[in-house]
């Protein structure tokens, strides 16, 4: 009985490895290696890497009790506003800070929303994600996309190595240093007990308000490398930026091996292997000749599925109810 | 007259992992009469009840009602059988009309062309209300307009709609105020003119004896003695009650202590946001175990929350004597070496789904912590000091809390502030559903905390733990003070009860 208890949960912790593993096998076979070729290697890492900021940052925030839908939006926003200002000054350093200031604007609006009003903060998120939609199109007008290349004076072009180069120390960077928020200081405790039970965390002493106003602004850090990443290798921003990475956030936190309701089982690898998961999972589909709509509909199944099977599993609950 | 069998259990047993609440107990019940239920907590009294009335499986024996196998499944099964059971819980639908609730899942009978005609509901419910003789409700009212007791007396009509052979009363009278309780012994003594059963449990020895025929005494999950009406004396019922335990160590032994003068924790006429407390002043002393009791509903559960900053206060504050500082949330009482056990064990002072580990550093990581470090080694020591000094049982520190025993998740709650060296505790109900054992090293460690010289809020249901364990006892009722009482052996359940109602 002990035995069995400890070889689920065994099998539990490793589901999100094996899922990698299988996603990369089947996808492999499937594409007939085309989803290893080179050029699509390059890609795959660079869109692992925008999706594994978000998510890493989102497991604070998810992990804590905070449903966020709002993600594409707040990424879409922080990108074209940096854009913008990339475009005016010509310097990718005044685009960089714009791209930080806003998101950390909004990081800490939602977490003074989520700790001060009683509003059911999904909801709240999923007013905001349209309002943000909306908002950078009005921002925009009639254009539709902003290329890099008209800015006032020509902004650096990174060849491909050093765009590697600079994602992949940004999301090892991000990832150490959330990585020992999360396991070595309280910021971790506090996040899976307020998620776990937050009426139990308060009577705990734990600093509520505080911690919400954290892991929210923790989370817009990794939205804004994301945004900014985006931007420079796309060398344009638009409506369309950022498309589908809140979507991706979700499904990659659930492949990651993390409830959505967050609580005690959080944790940042999550991020990383439901990144990869999903992102191989969308390139081997689109490789196969699948296009957006039916990507959509087969990665909603996959989701629908995780959720079922960890249901089993968990006698906790996968989504918020 | 040889009275009819009516209900019969065979060494029915009942087991919670390690835990035994009812062990080859032998019970019966017979028709025209009504079978009293006496024990402490944790005896084994609603167990055997709610075994019968399929709100759970025994774990074996068997059980025979009017002389057929009796097993059922869910408590619809056990209404079905003829057994019909009032609990101590509230077991009214919110949000609905009186007459809703008493029809709950029975609608269909009031369909008049696929519509439900609520007219001819209200009117069957009144006849219901009034075969109880409750009179003074409007069945078309909200039943979130009534009171406690009025719902209690809903709940009440709703069983005996049903028309049960044999009702089985658990402690519900407790909630009631004289009127209450009078409906409820007229339905009893109605029951039993009409030949039927009914099995009373109470705590309140006077109105056993007054009501019942036979009185079965339960310890430990076991039956100790069958009493007929003219063996019933309190002391007899006491001594069978507590047994041999009780002589030796269980709650602390010494009397005559002087409480210190120092006044460590103050509330000054407080009044709280759910209208609980009314104007309500007291002190903690250094070094004293402080009891609080009184009738559910009577605000002694918002008053230690209000003590730990938990309740919203509208009127009055609770001050940290020492620093001078009102405490204002739950943070600003750990601050200032505050702790708190909540009645809601697994609601409230519990992440069920997370391990003892993160449990118990969710109020306890700041003493662990290295500037801004938490080093995960540190963390298991401390985690495992305390669960060594509690002797948690448990497979590793790793373990989720939601598959631990009752006693032990309370460990887990009490290791959360033992850790922390707290200077006052707030214990609301600390005992509640944990075993005798358990109990006993509960009480051991909060006379150890005392002595210490810790100040300790002890806020309980069961008075017997609150005159064993108190320096000084505070009945409340209705959110005010309603007697005071000092450490002495002559202190009884009486004394207090006459305050308490």
């Amino acid at each position: 009985m002990k035995t069995k208890k400890l070889n689920a949960k065994l099998i539990g912790n490793l589901a999100p490895y094996i899922g990698l593993i299988a996603v990369c096998v089947i996808f492999g076979l499937l594409t007939n290696g085309k989803l290893y070729s080179v050029t699509n290697l390059q890609s795959l890492t660079c869109q692992i890497i925008v999706t594994a900021l978000a998510t890493i940052g989102s497991i604070f925030v998810f992990g804590a009790g905070f449903f966020d839908i709002s993600v594409t939006g707040c990424i879409c926003f922080a990108a074209v506003l940096g854009g913008m200002a990339t475009i005016k000054t010509g310097s990718l350093f005044v685009g960089l800070i714009v791209v930080i200031i806003v998101s950390l604007a909004f990081g800490i609006m939602k977490g003074v929303f989520a700790s001060l009003v009683n509003v059911p903060f999904f909801i709240f998120t999923i007013v905001l994600g349209s309002v943000l939609s909306a908002a950078v199109l009005v921002i925009l007008g009639s254009e539709t996309t902003l290329y890099l290349r008209n800015a006032v004076t020509p902004v650096r072009e990174f060849s491909f190595n050093e765009i590697s180069i600079i994602n992949i120390i940004c999301l090892a960077g991000f990832f150490v240093v959330c990585l020992i928020l999360f396991n070595y200081t309280s910021l971790g405790v506090k996040v899976k007990n307020m998620g776990g039970n937050i009426v139990s965390a308060k009577q705990s002493g734990i600093s509520t308000k505080k911690t919400t106003i954290t892991v929210f602004v923790i989370c817009a850090i990794g939205f804004a490398i994301a945004a900014f990443l985006i931007m420079i290798r796309t060398r344009t921003v638009g409506g369309s930026t950022a498309s589908g990475v809140g979507n991706d956030v979700m499904v990659a936190l659930v492949l990651g091996g993390m409830p959505l309701s967050g609580g005690p089982k959080s944790k940042i690898s999550a991020g990383i292997l439901g990144a990869a998961t999903i992102t191989i999972l969308n390139s081997g589909l689109s490789i196969m000749g699948l296009d957006t709509g039916q990507i959509q509909i087969f990665r909603g199944v996959i989701f629908i599925v995780v959720v079922l099977i960890s249901s089993f599993s968990y006698r906790g609950k996968l989504l918020p109810r | 007259m040889e009275k009819e069998l009516l209900f019969e259990a065979k060494k029915l047993s009942k087991h919670f992992g390690p835990t035994i609440a009812l062990d080859e107990v032998d019970f019966k019940v017979y028709r025209g009469q009504i079978t009293g239920l006496i024990g402490e907590n944790g005896s084994g009294k609603s167990t055997i009840t709610s075994i019968a009335a399929g709100m759970q499986p025994a774990t074996s024996g068997e059980m025979f009602f009017k002389g057929q196998a009796h097993k059922p499944s869910t408590m619809i099964e056990g209404a079905k059988a003829g057994i019909g059971m009032i609990v101590q819980e509230q077991g009214t639908v919110s949000g609905i009309s009186v007459a809703q609730n008493i029809f709950l899942g029975e609608e269909g009978r009031f369909k008049k062309a696929g519509l439900i005609s609520k007219r001819k509901m209200n009117a069957e419910a009144r006849k219901v209300l009034d075969n109880i003789r409750f009179y003074d409700v409007n069945p078309a009212a909200p039943i979130d307009s009534l009171n406690m007791q009025d719902r209690k007396l809903v709940e009440i009509a709703k069983v005996m709609y049903e028309n049960p052979e044999m009702l089985v009363v658990d402690e519900t009278t407790t909630a009631l105020s004289q009127h209450g309780r009078e409906i409820i012994y007229d339905i009893m003594r109605r029951m039993r003119d009409d030949n039927k059963a009914v099995v009373f449990i109470s705590h309140d020895l006077e109105e056993l004896i007054e009501t019942c025929d036979t009185l079965t005494v339960l310890r430990d999950g076991k039956l100790i003695t069958t009493l007929n009406k003219d063996e019933m004396k309190e002391d007899v019922i006491k001594r069978y009650m507590v047994g041999r335990e009780m002589s030796e160590h269980y709650y602390r032994e010494d009397y005559g202590g002087k409480i210190s003068d120092e006044v460590v924790l103050k509330a000054e006429s407080i009044t709280t946001g759910t209208g609980m407390l009314m104007d309500f002043s007291m002190e903690l002393h250094k070094g004293e175990i402080l009891g609080i009791g009184g009738l559910s509903h009577c605000g002694m559960h918002e008053l230690g929350r209000a003590l730990f900053g938990e309740e919203k206060i509208l009127e009055g504050k609770v001050t940290d004597v020492k620093t001078g500082d009102t405490i204002t949330s739950p943070r600003s009482a750990l601050l200032h070496g505050y702790g708190y056990v909540s009645k809601n064990r697994d609601t409230e002072a519990l992440v069920l789904t997370a391990s003892i580990k993160d449990n118990i550093l969710a109020a306890g990581y700041d003493k662990v912590q290295k500037g801004p470090f938490l080093l995960p080694k540190d963390a298991k020591n401390y985690v495992n000091k305390q669960k060594d000094a509690l002797s948690i049982k448990c497979a590793s520190i790793n373990q989720e809390v939601q598959y631990l025993s009752g006693g032990n998740k309370q460990k887990v709650v009490f290791g959360k502030w033992v850790g922390r060296d707290c200077d006052i505790l707030i214990l609301d109900c600390p005992t509640r559903g944990v075993d005798i054992g358990v109990k006993a090293a509960m009480y051991d460690l909060i006379d150890k905390m005392r002595k210490e010289g810790k100040s300790i809020v002890m806020i309980s249901e069961e008075l017997t733990e609150l005159i064993g364990m108190s320096d000084r006892l505070l009945i409340l009722k209705d959110g005010s003070l309603a007697g005071e009482f000092m450490r002495s052996k002559e202190l009884s359940e009486n004394d207090i009860i006459n305050v308490m109602i």
